[in-house]
């Protein structure tokens, strides 16, 4: 019988298989021994007597490790690299005497490392991308649907549902340019020795420099790498990883501020997220339809946005060539992250698809604050008939009050029909003023925005993230 | 135009590089077959790959996976690239070449004879019945013309050929291969197979002339449908409007590209032999758009992309 352990709910709960998959410790296995391939291919290529039957065998080794093996051995020399060497080395005995030649841990560790944290990159923009193409859609359906904007929570101005869906699809554009840039960038470790002075190799190749730096360059496009760090210690610099969490951090604020919007949105009864049908939403209260996955998201996001500080402490406090700081913050942060990142991005995408404009809703309250947004066109009105500037901004302040007392005692509204009857707007035509109350006269260029955001920004963007599509088999547990 | 692919290059052992497709080996139980988009025409493999091929020819496959699951089980794992890399993350760096191309299958051994399943009078069966009034090996009524419909579909088995064309047998030949009890199972499912698919395909205006399915045996001696199942590269896929038998029928997916080789066969600009000439852009395009064409008619639902 194992005994009861403890799983993280990251990956019972939230994050894909796939992401999963990337960070399990069979595929590190698998990486580490393509990473001895390449390398015993390489050095072989460049001379060093390497039989043809040693590779033939970590070939045909890539992906059956057995990481209980592996475990006794790690017990034994209590050095991780070296248990793998020597399983592998059991499983392929014509590689035994050549594995890890002239190459420190960190060839394989930072290397497999690297490549992990790309391709975690890459999932998280092919799933950046559903959440951009599912805003994208709303905010052209509801591109020219007056609602009320907020600032301070306060009813403001008018925007419409569709431009206000361009702001978290920007956030959101912002992260995928910040993700984009750190892909670019993103260099292997490479071949580098166990100082970072390459001195072993110098020596596998008496002395041929030329060698040295085709062996690196070798090794590093054998995974898709153009480029190695120009220079490391015995590990890459610290402050890659912090700057891929901080790229990754992005989507953590994006991502909170789309769910806390939704979340008060939804207070409003103007937006609902998905449900199920079924969906329970209290155990004692039957009635309630609750935001749990923006809350989610939310909850999600602050964990990714907090997880930052790991990276960069860990940046921050590396000694000389290396110290072992780094180690098991990093076994934990990374993962972490890139999972927390990968639920919120399905999350974000899932809800962005599935979210109900009410549409009574919205323009109910849009009919509830309008006179209130006309006040401003009503007081020029006065004025140009004649009135006293100051007098009439007296008198609507007065009917204003007035008539927001008499809603909220479930009265029904009447600024218009108090202000017109008041001898201060004796000499406006009413019809003027009624003509005031038109929503689409307050949007701005709201709609137009929507259309030259998408045109411009949005679809350009699109389209370079289409090499990272991903097929969208990953739904929310809710 | 998306992205075409010559050949996939992949971080697992390649057991086989066939004429357009690979496979490779995923662990002990495991094949990923991998459709490249190149294309064959008149038994040559041309220069330019094209566009989407590869990912019709997979998903194709897929889909009739799933409709022919109750006729017989399949080796078909998933041909989702999601959760093919769930399965195996190695492949996380190569989504570009997966890009629906590739299915994870259940590794089998299989059966050495092809099955293939005529229901109209075609290709070497008909050049067969035209010589000797026989369809492997079996006598047929007199007067059929070329592209006619049978009355019965007919099982045609072939050996597999390392190299050149498989060879036609009779179903004799192929019980000494495989032993008379596995012929006769082999046949029966072929048999079945091909009517639930020639019905399903005729409802959206396809005839599927003629097919060619493998076989294989799982560890556990269970049958399962393995390889390309139902695809334009598998049979020979007519458009129904067009059907006038007496004649050689078009191709749904490769005409356009048969069209243009036979014409500069014509003219003398190419003799017919490896390598084949450059295709231009918009024959490449409209052959692309024919396979994408024929995932729509048969599965209903548009490629994802």
């Amino acid at each position: 019988m194992t005994p009861p352990r403890y799983e993280s709910p990251l990956g019972t709960r939230y994050a894909s298989s796939v992401m999963q998959a990337l960070w399990s410790a069979e595929h590190r296995a698998g990486l580490w021994r393509r990473l001895w391939l390449a390398l015993a291919e390489a050095e072989r290529a460049l001379g060093v007597p390497i039989p043809e039957d040693a590779i033939a065998g970590i070939r045909a080794h890539l992906d059956d490790a057995d990481l209980a093996a592996v475990r006794v051995y790690e017990q034994r020399l209590r050095h991780d690299v070296m248990a793998h060497i020597h399983h592998l080395g059991d499983q392929a005995p014509a590689a035994r005497p050549y594995l890890h030649l002239g190459a420190t841990s960190c060839f394989v560790t930072d290397n497999a490392d690297l490549i992990v944290l790309r391709d975690a990159c890459g999932l998280l923009l092919g799933r950046l991308r559903r959440v951009l193409a599912a805003l994208r859609e709303l905010a052209i359906t509801h591109a020219d649907q007056p609602t009320v904007a907020y600032t301070h929570f306060q009813p403001a101005l008018l925007t419409t549902v569709g431009k206000r869906a361009t702001l978290w699809a920007f956030d959101f554009a912002l992260d995928a340019d910040a993700l984009l840039r750190v892909l670019e960038r993103l260099p292997f470790r490479g071949c580098k020795g166990a100082t970072g002075t390459q001195a072993s190799f110098v020596e596998l190749f008496h002395g041929d420099a030329a060698k040295v730096r085709e062996l690196d360059r070798r090794v590093a496009a054998a995974f898709g790498f153009t480029e190695t760090v120009p220079v490391c210690g015995q590990t890459y610099s610290r402050k890659v990883d912090a700057q891929i969490v901080d790229a990754w951090a992005g989507l953590g604020q994006s991502g909170s501020k789309f769910g806390n919007d939704l979340r008060l949105l939804q207070h409003e009864g103007e937006l609902l997220e998905p449900a199920e049908s079924a969906q329970v939403g209290s155990s004692v209260m039957p009635y309630k339809r609750n935001p749990m996955r923006a809350e989610r998201l939310c909850a999600l996001s602050r964990y990714l946005v907090a997880l930052r500080e790991n990276t960069a402490y860990t940046a921050a406090t590396q000694w000389l060539e290396r110290t072992l700081d780094d180690s098991a913050n990093r076994r934990l942060v990374l993962p972490d992250a890139a999972m927390a990142a990968d639920a919120l991005l399905i999350l974000a995408a899932d809800i962005g698809r599935g979210v109900e404009v009410r549409q009574s809703t919205v323009e109910r309250n849009v009919t509830r604050v309008m006179p209130y947004m006309a006040t401003e066109r009503w007081l020029l009105l006065a004025v140009a008939a004649g009135g006293d500037r100051q007098s009439v901004h007296e008198v609507i302040r007065r009917h204003s009050w007035a008539a927001r007392d008499a809603e909220d005692r479930g009265e029904p509204p009447s600024l218009l029909d108090r202000l017109a009857a008041d001898p201060a707007f004796a000499k406006v035509d009413v019809a003027r003023l009624r003509a005031e109350l038109e929503p689409a006269r307050y949007i701005g260029r709201s709609s137009s925005q929507v259309h030259e955001y998408v045109a411009e920004h949005l679809d350009p963007l699109l389209e370079r993230l289409t090499p990272f599509a991903t097929s969208d088999s990953a739904g929310v547990t809710v | 135009m998306p992205f075409a692919l010559a050949e996939s290059r992949l971080p697992l052992p390649l057991l086989r590089r066939g004429k357009v497709r690979e496979v490779y080996e995923v662990g002990p139980d495991a094949l990923l077959l991998v459709a490249s988009d190149r294309v064959s025409a008149f038994d040559v493999v041309l220069p330019n790959p094209i566009p989407r091929k590869g990912a019709v020819l997979t998903q194709i496959s897929a889909f009739w996976f799933g409709e022919l699951r109750d006729v017989l089980p399949s080796h078909f794992l998933t041909a989702d690239d999601d959760e093919i890399i769930a399965r195996v993350p190695a492949l996380a760096s190569h989504r570009d070449q997966l890009s629906g191309r590739a299915m994870l299958c259940r590794r089998t051994t299989p059966f050495p004879i092809e099955c293939v399943v005529r229901g109209y009078l075609s290709g070497s069966a008909w050049a067969e019945y035209r010589d000797r009034g026989t369809l492997a090996g079996e006598p047929m009524p007199r007067g059929l013309v070329e592209s006619a419909r049978l009355d019965r579909p007919i099982f045609s088995p072939a050996t597999k050929a390392d190299v050149g064309h498989d060879e036609n047998i009779t179903l004799d030949h192929a019980r000494d291969i495989v032993g008379a009890d596995r012929a006769d199972q082999l046949r029966d499912a072929s048999l079945k197979l091909y009517a639930a698919g020639r019905d399903r395909a005729a409802t959206r205006g396809i005839i599927i002339a003629d097919t060619k399915f493998e076989f294989g045996k799982t560890s556990e001696g269970t049958t399962l449908l393995i390889d390309e199942v139902l695809t334009p590269d598998s049979s020979r896929f007519w458009p129904a409007d067009q059907y006038a038998p007496g004649r050689g029928q078009p191709s749904f997916d490769k005409q356009p590209l048969r069209d243009y080789l036979a014409d500069l066969k014509k003219v003398g600009k190419w003799n017919g032999s490896a390598p084949g000439p450059d295709l231009p852009p918009e024959v490449v395009r409209a052959t692309s758009d024919r396979y994408v064409d024929a995932y729509r008619r048969i599965t209903g639902h548009d490629l994802p992309a």
